[in-house]
């Protein structure tokens, strides 16, 4: 049995590890990034398995292979695989069998850099390409072989990455192309908002991504009533639930950022409990707020906290004419036969990073309950680990029987090419 | 080999080439708010905002160690593929590109309406008229417009800040 290496080539993460494994050997950054103190773009150490470097980041230069969702820098791709193939998972290519996602609707031109790359750069002994949504249905319903996605093989992904959004209809383990819909939003984007949104009211944090990201993950979360949120973080002194403080490394006592009173930032979570009644807006403006201090190098955040996860589903009201999450899955169950649409809502899976934040689930059932049907149920499935969902339904595809046969060898790319070897991804033959 | 691009495609690359990024995805509209729209989306997926120092990338001074590039395969020159030398040929004349650029390249407007493409596949502005409107400066409740670019602003403190930072500065 030869060697099946499962690689998830996000656009912000790469998930590498080997077929059948429960998870990946390696989640890494798929980037290089040059921090103040180097001249050169140097390779980021892997978040699993976690390791002691301490880089310091700051305002550090980041170059990325992937742009908007698609590998468009091949060259880039290829250092980065190199470093990946032989320090992470050490292993050869040659003798190698490669499972590579990739979003659909990549163009023609990115398809064939994709494949040279794969058989003419490493010497990959055979390749099978996926997307994401097709992984993450396979994973669901192997997980819960009673479950709807198992049983009626049918279910909508709803993935929420790094580069953009998907609701993706899968039926029979195929990704419904032609009823597909995207928003051109995901992680990236919100951190940059953040990034304006502190910088333009507190801290000019503008050349700060990585940290940016540590106080998006730790500090944002999904309104489920923005209006009362608004008001509330308004209020001065304890009665602001949503205020709370990141205080940002200063390179000597420590060199991570971190929130400073744990406590303070659960404070929203008290909102189910509190009695809502209007406490008397105050009238209180931004440049009464209370500003923390600003020579201990910190930082307030009240209504940037659900703000930034706001725009992904009401891009609209923040300035980007495009539809939110709730009515993009509709526009993909619309563009399916009616038969599945009760099938497809009641089994809906999310997954991606950003539907990391928390409530995000109850917010999206709020506003996707009033645009179907009565009669029809609804039902959110999350992941256990939706950073890990697609390597996993990969890592299990890989390792069944049929999957051999799936591949395109390297002998069948130099006789037939890119795109007719494409072909047999999604025809099952050549 | 289907890796030969038709004539048509190479024609066009070259003179998609004069043309900066941004531009690309403006280009279809002289409408100053649908062009700021656009810019701020870019705004959005900038990597490297914010860093002034971000010089043009050079991908020699970029690359790494040479023991990392154990695993690529080494070619003789002469063993070569018509297709790698065309590409090394192309590459060796541009920088690396951005995905706008490729896209405009792919020309899928061409595309049978009924082909599923990466156009297709955009989710379309909003059905709902009802719309909350923030400020884009401070996150409250906005109820002005800027008449240039259509962004929401709350107070002429934030007006002011909107005027210096953000109109049209991501067009310009
Ligand atoms: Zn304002
Ligand atoms: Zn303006």
């Amino acid at each position: 049995m030869s060697n099946v290496v499962v690689l998830d080539n996000g656009g912000g993460l790469l998930k590498a590890g080997h077929a059948g494994d429960d998870d990946p050997t390696t989640v890494i950054p798929n980037c290089l990034y040059r921090p103040l103190s180097s001249k050169k773009f140097i390779h980021p150490s892997p978040l699993f398995p976690s390791s002691t470097a301490t880089e310091d980041l700051t305002s550090a230069a980041v170059r990325r292979p992937i742009d908007r969702g698609y590998l468009i820098n091949p060259d880039l791709q290829r250092d980065i695989w190199s470093h990946l193939f032989s320090t992470h998972l050490k292993i050869s290519p040659p003798n190698s069998t490669l499972l590579l996602t990739e979003p659909l609707f990549a163009l023609p031109s990115i398809q064939r850099a994709a494949d040279e790359l794969v058989f003419e750069d490493f010497g990959f002994k055979s390749l099978h390409v996926a997307d994401p949504a097709k992984l993450v249905h396979i994973y669901e319903a192997n997980r819960q072989p009673h479950g709807l996605a198992a049983t009626a093989q049918c279910s909508l992904v709803v993935d929420c990455g790094f580069s953009f959004t998907h609701a993706t209809p899968v039926y029979q383990n195929v990704a419904l192309s032609y009823a597909a819909k995207r928003i051109d939003l995901g992680g990236k984007a919100l951190t940059n908002y953040l990034k304006e949104l502190v910088s333009y009211r507190s801290v000019n944090v503008m050349d700060q991504s990585f940290i940016i990201d540590d106080v998006k993950e730790k500090l944002c979360f999904v309104s489920d009533d923005v209006a009362r949120d608004l008001q509330i973080a308004r209020r001065r002194g304890k009665d602001n639930l949503m205020r709370c403080t990141y205080v940002l490394p200063d390179g000597v006592t420590h060199t991570n950022g971190f929130v400073k009173d744990e406590k303070e930032a659960e404070g929203y979570k008290m909102l189910s409990l509190e009695n809502i009644e209007d406490h008397g807006d105050s009238g209180e403006r931004v440049q009464d707020r209370k500003k923390s201090d600003l020579n201990k190098n910190e930082f307030d955040l009240t209504n940037e906290r659900f703000l930034v996860p706001e725009m992904l589903f009401h891009p609209v009201d923040l300035g980007l004419n495009q539809a939110g999450l709730a009515e993009c899955i509709v526009r993909a169950v619309n563009a399916c036969s009616s038969l599945l649409h009760p099938v497809l809502y009641e089994s809906i899976i999310l997954t991606g990073g950003s539907t990391l934040f928390p409530r995000f689930a109850e917010r999206l059932e709020l506003e996707l309950r009033p645009l179907i049907p009565e009669d029809y149920h609804l039902k959110i499935i999350t992941q256990e680990d939706p950073i890990l969902g697609v390597w996993r339904g990969g890592s299990f595809l890989a390792s069944s029987p049929e999957f051999e046969g799936t591949c395109v060898t390297k002998a069948e790319y130099e006789e037939l090419g890119s795109a007719r070897c494409r072909l047999k991804f999604s025809h099952g033959k050549v | 080999m289907d890796d030969e691009a038709p004539n048509s495609l190479r024609r066009m690359s070259s003179r998609t080439r004069k043309v900066a990024p941004k531009m690309v995805a403006a280009l279809a509209s002289t409408d100053n708010r649908t062009q700021a729209a656009l810019a701020r989306l870019e705004a959005l997926e900038n990597d490297n905002a914010g860093l002034e120092t971000v010089e043009p990338i050079d991908d020699d001074e970029a690359s790494l160690d040479d023991d990392d590039e154990g695993y690529v395969q080494k070619k003789a020159k002469g063993t070569k593929r018509k297709t790698r030398q065309a590409k090394a040929l192309e590459n060796a004349r541009k920088p690396p590109r951005n995905f706008l650029e490729l896209l405009h390249e792919a020309n899928l407007e061409s595309l049978p309406p009924q082909v599923p493409s990466y156009l297709r596949a955009a989710v379309g502005p909003p059905n709902s008229t009802c719309r909350r409107h923030f400020c884009t400066v401070c996150g409250f409740a906005s109820t002005y417009t800027c008449v240039r670019c259509g962004m929401r602003f709350c107070s002429i403190r934030c007006q002011t800040i909107h005027d210096d930072t953000r109109c049209l500065k991501f067009v310009a």
